[in-house]
């Protein structure tokens, strides 16, 4: 009875080892994500109002729960505005790129997380 | 002649010395002083850096210290643990709450033995490239046009403070930091800390640009 069992939790165990080596690292949310990265510019909420967005800065960060504004970029925009920065995209380098600090597929959650945000579909 | 070489190598033997003496005397108190003054409840003093996830470093309650000799300029942190002033807009690890400025205070003996404890805890990551501190406009560029480092990180210009809030201050770091550990901290920053808000550039700017950068960053006031 209880060799099975023992079995079982080893393969489920080593399977999830595995499956934590494959992607290099431990698996973040992409609300965690969001919050440690992004928020400090793009706010909590993600309405462009992290304490980063002062008055003094030359542009706002965009406003994530905005449809008409987030309606405008395709997915493609925003997987390549999150990995090479706002230039990439023709927008402020205010933006940092993620592409070296992030995974593709981290940076794939992350885009779902804010089409959640806005609410919206990409153009 | 001979003799008088002789005798003023001797000289400046026993001076170095006995110049040496209090400085490793620092070096133990200091460390009684860290953990006399709690300062272990918020510092890691060992290394290597051990987080992997947010969670990791959220539960971090101070910046990591098991670097620091790599990290600032000789006479810094004796200057600053005798009189704290506050390097972060806001509290460590939050976005949310104001760097409220209440660091613990030491006395100028415990500031000085700590600072030369904390001045003996390097990384070999940091190579002595003797890097200049010194404003260049490579530097300049990219710091305030190619990735915008203002938009996260405060600095004075022309007297006045600019530049987001939720990355340590530039103000001030000429006296704080030393231009090859900032490199060495752009080029390979897992080493330090793994998990950090800020992205990594090694690999979006060259080696040549990063060191321009860590040049300019340093030179700030």
């Amino acid at each position: 009875m209880f060799e099975p069992r023992r079995s079982f939790t080893a393969a489920l165990v080593l399977g999830l080892f595995l499956s934590a080596g494959a992607s290099g690292a431990l698996a973040e949310t992409a609300q965690d994500l969001y919050m440690f990265h992004c928020a400090q510019c793009h706010g909590l909420k993600g309405m462009g109002d992290g304490p980063n967005a002062t008055k003094e800065m030359p542009v706002t960060p965009r406003d994530h729960t905005s449809a008409l504004e987030m309606g405008k970029l395709t997915d493609g925009d925003i997987i390549s505005a999150i990995t090479d920065g706002g230039t990439a995209t023709s927008k402020s380098s205010l933006m940092p790129p993620f592409g070296k600090t992030l995974s593709k597929q981290e940076i794939v959650s992350l885009k779902d997380y804010l089409r959640k945000l806005c609410n919206c579909k990409g153009r | 002649m001979t003799s008088f070489r002789r005798l003023l190598s001797a000289g400046l033997l026993s001076a170095a010395f006995l110049w040496s003496l209090p400085s490793h005397a620092g070096v133990a108190e200091g460390r009684k002083a860290f953990e006399a003054n709690k300062c272990s409840g918020c510092h890691q003093v060992e290394g290597p850096a051990r987080e992997k996830t947010i969670k990791d470093q959220m539960a971090k309650k101070g910046p990591e210290l098991w670097y620091a000799g790599s990290k600032f300029k000789d006479g810094f942190l004796a200057k600053w643990l005798a009189n704290p002033q506050p390097i972060r807009p806001f509290a460590y690890n939050s976005i949310t709450e104001r760097n409220r400025g209440d660091h613990p205070k030491l006395s100028q003996k415990d500031s000085s033995d700590v600072a030369a404890y904390l001045m003996g805890l390097k990384s070999r990551e940091v190579k002595p490239l003797g890097l200049p501190a010194v404003d260049n406009p490579r530097g300049r560029i990219i710091f305030v046009k190619k990735q915008s480092c203002y938009g996260c990180h405060s600095a004075r210009v022309r007297g006045k403070m600019a530049g987001g809030l939720t990355g340590p201050t530039f103000a001030g770091a000429s006296e704080r930091l030393n231009p090859d550990w900032v490199f060495a901290y752009l080029k390979n920053p897992k080493v330090f800390k793994p998990v950090k808000m800020m992205p990594v550039y090694a690999g979006i700017l060259k080696e040549s640009e990063l060191k321009e950068l860590a040049s300019y960053v340093s030179s700030l006031n």
